[in-house]
């Protein structure tokens, strides 16, 4: 596995070689078999969403209230798809994506016994750490944007595409609209990576990769919990998940910046702490499988 | 490196200190921005008084956060929406966060910001228009110059702290005590704040506190404190600000291809509730109609509807009967009903269909029912 792949990279300080560290990481990444299959789940969404509604709901425009967002406007234009996939998605479904990687990034290597050789190589283990997260950032962007992608695509075969309605009644043409899905897609990556973050830091603290994603998946649920019960607003503006759907802000006219901006602040204050927790603990581990 | 590697327990500090920074920080900037009490030249109660008259208002944008808390049972939702749609009705309850463009009196936009939609009402001119990204509808109105008299928007909440002001500053008389308190920083801005308390020690209200920006002298916020009480029972503040003339472009409005377009006419509705005076949606028909007629004054007047004594019909009545249950029945020498009692405000609706409704206590409502009866 990835031991035999890193110890191939020759221990040189030169400049390529933590390139190369990366690159076997992510290869590692999109290799895993799991991996592929989550990616097909995850994709499958939009495909469902777009045949579902164009198989029900053939000519009338909009059902009116009710209803996962974005749902009734997906038949006046494809990119909807993509935007209604992402909102159904954002609570369960990518944060398991998140989960799986991130979980399996230092147990898992651990678990399988890999580990020691690859602090033997040797890598440094800040150097690993830092591969590992940005394997994570890079896996939890090619989720969203496979996402995203799928649903255009389903969306524009399906139903076509043409100006894009804002949630403020106003309309953008197909190019910005797609440009700021891509903001929309990045926004959701920084979210996520703070999630990946507290993924990498759970990894650091177990050997069972199992537990390590089983523990990411119930933070996440635990945030979005706690942010339904109304007794404790003071508290929702610090949980990870607040602010993950002001994603919609950037759907606004104009764009709505003070959400977004807090809620990457909030992801930038998650990453911090935990990355700098794994850090801590992943450096002063006794290192035995 | 070194003295991590040598005493690797050191290395929490790290994580530690990115808790402190991060907590700390985040809670130095949430004092810092509370208690920061700007050093303005002294101002009486009677120049701000005048200051907020005189003020001239260009157009403004911003942000305005609303917030309810007036103790009342959880009603039925009559609107039938969820929580999230950006409901003009959920202005009533929770917190809500509102973008406005201001450009002159018949040019107006506020964004009600649901999750994942909005809700627009927008005036331009002569037309105005409500959106709803939810519904993916738009409905249109012209209005003609008498209505333009009467309404800047289809709806009588207060929707910024300036409209809101206006109402409080319409209670202003010899029942009120007019004081200046401390000065504060709103949305970044050195304000004065006016205090607005009723001498009448019956009312429920205890202090209207108003904050006027220092220069523009325009509300940045409103709080009604009910008696005895430190924490708002209403409150609607910018939290963001910009006094430049927003560009015309906000006001402009196309209803999207795809969305359903309704076209209104006829006046409005006028059966929206005072600030705070939700008993009165259970009537369907204007106060004026129904007979609206009022008891004392200032800031204890009592509303009082009387009611045709016909009972509702259909949908109406099933309506009316899911709203009484949430509400606790009363009965005394003046007959018997059922009451909505909140911490600001006190309505009664007698089962021979009268309403009265005042910022007074239910004891208060039982005797004009009783004069009444």
């Amino acid at each position: 596995m990835s031991a035999v792949e890193v110890a191939a990279v020759p221990a040189t300080r030169g400049f390529t070689a933590p390139l190369r560290f990366l690159g076997s990481e992510l290869s590692l990444i999109a290799r895993r078999r799991r991996n592929q299959a989550g990616l097909a789940v995850l994709a499958s969404v939009p495909i469902i969403v777009a045949i579902a509604v164009r198989v029900s709901n053939p000519t009338s425009s909009g059902s009116g209230d009710g209803g996962p967002e974005f749902l009734s406007s997906i038949t006046g234009n494809g990119i909807f798809v993509a935007l209604a996939a992402l909102a159904l998605e954002l609570q369960l479904f990518l944060p398991i994506a998140v989960a799986a990687v991130a979980g399996d990034a230092i147990a898992g290597e651990a678990n399988v016994g890999t580990l020691r050789y690859l602090l033997t190589v040797p890598v440094h283990r800040t150097r690993l750490l830092a591969v590992k997260y940005v394997g994570i950032v890079v896996g939890t962007f090619i989720a969203t944007v496979t996402v995203a992608g799928t649903g255009v695509l389903a969306g524009l075969l399906l139903f076509g595409g043409g100006d894009v309605t804002l949630l403020s009644g106003t309309t953008i043409g197909m190019g910005e609209g797609l440009l700021r899905l891509l903001a929309i897609c990045l926004y959701l990556t920084a979210c996520l990576a703070a999630l990946g973050a507290v993924g990498l830091f759970v990894s650091t603290l177990t050997e069972q990769p199992m537990g390590a994603t089983i523990a990411i998946v119930m933070f996440n649920m635990i945030s979005w919990i706690l942010g339904l019960i109304p007794q404790i607003e003071w508290l929702h503006p610090y949980l990870l998940t607040h602010w993950w759907n002001s994603f919609g802000d950037l759907l606004r006219d104009p764009v709505a910046w003070d959400p977004l901006r807090n809620g990457l602040l909030s992801a930038a204050a998650y990453i911090v702490i935990f990355l700098s927790a794994a850090w801590a603990r992943f450096g002063t581990r006794d290192v035995t499988s | 490196m070194s003295v991590m590697s040598s005493r690797p327990a050191l290395r929490w500090l790290v994580p530690a200190a990115a808790v402190a920074v991060v907590v700390g920080g985040g809670a130095a900037v949430g004092t810092l921005a509370a208690t920061a009490e700007p050093s303005l030249p002294p101002r009486t109660a009677q120049q701000l008084l005048v200051d907020l008259q005189t003020a001239r208002l260009d157009g403004l944008s911003g942000t305005v956060v609303q917030s309810a808390d007036l103790g009342l049972p959880k009603l039925p939702n009559l609107s039938g929406g969820g929580s999230g749609t950006a409901d003009i009705t959920s202005l009533l309850t929770d917190t809500n966060t509102l973008r406005v463009w201001y450009s002159g009196p018949d040019k107006t936009r506020v964004a009600l910001m649901g999750t994942l939609g909005e809700t627009d009402v927008i005036r331009n001119g002569k037309d105005v228009w409500l959106w709803s990204s939810k519904a993916n509808k738009a409905t249109h109105r012209t209005i003609s110059d008498a209505d333009a008299q009467a309404h800047q928007l289809p709806n009588d909440l207060p929707i910024t702290p300036q409209e809101a002001a206006d109402k409080a500053l319409a209670a202003v008389d010899p029942s009120t005590e007019v004081s200046v308190g401390r000065s504060a920083t709103i949305a970044g801005r050195d304000a004065y704040e006016l205090v607005l308390a009723p001498r009448d020690k019956t009312s429920l209200v205890g202090q209207v506190r108003i904050a006027i920006d220092a220069t523009e002298h325009v509300p940045l916020r409103l709080e009604v404190y009910p008696k005895g009480s430190d924490q708002t029972a209403f409150q609607i503040a910018f939290t963001q600000v910009d006094f430049a003339r927003p560009d015309d472009e906000q006001f402009r409005f196309n209803p999207p291809p795809g969305a359903a377009v309704e076209e209104e006419t006829g006046t409005p509705e006028a059966d929206k509730p005072d600030a705070g005076l939700p008993g009165h949606r259970d009537g369907a028909k204007t106060p004026e109609e129904a007979g609206l007629s009022t008891v004392g004054s200032g800031w204890t007047t009592v509303m009082v509807v009387k009611g045709d004594g016909k009972q509702a019909e259909g949908a109406e009545a099933s309506q009316a009967a899911q709203v009484f249950k949430a509400l606790t029945p009363v009965s005394g020498a003046w007959g018997s009903g059922h009451l909505l009692s909140g911490r600001l405000f006190s309505a009664l609706i007698t089962d021979s269909g009268n309403i009265y409704a005042g910022l007074v206590s239910p004891e208060r409502l039982y005797e004009v029912a009783l004069e009444n009866k």
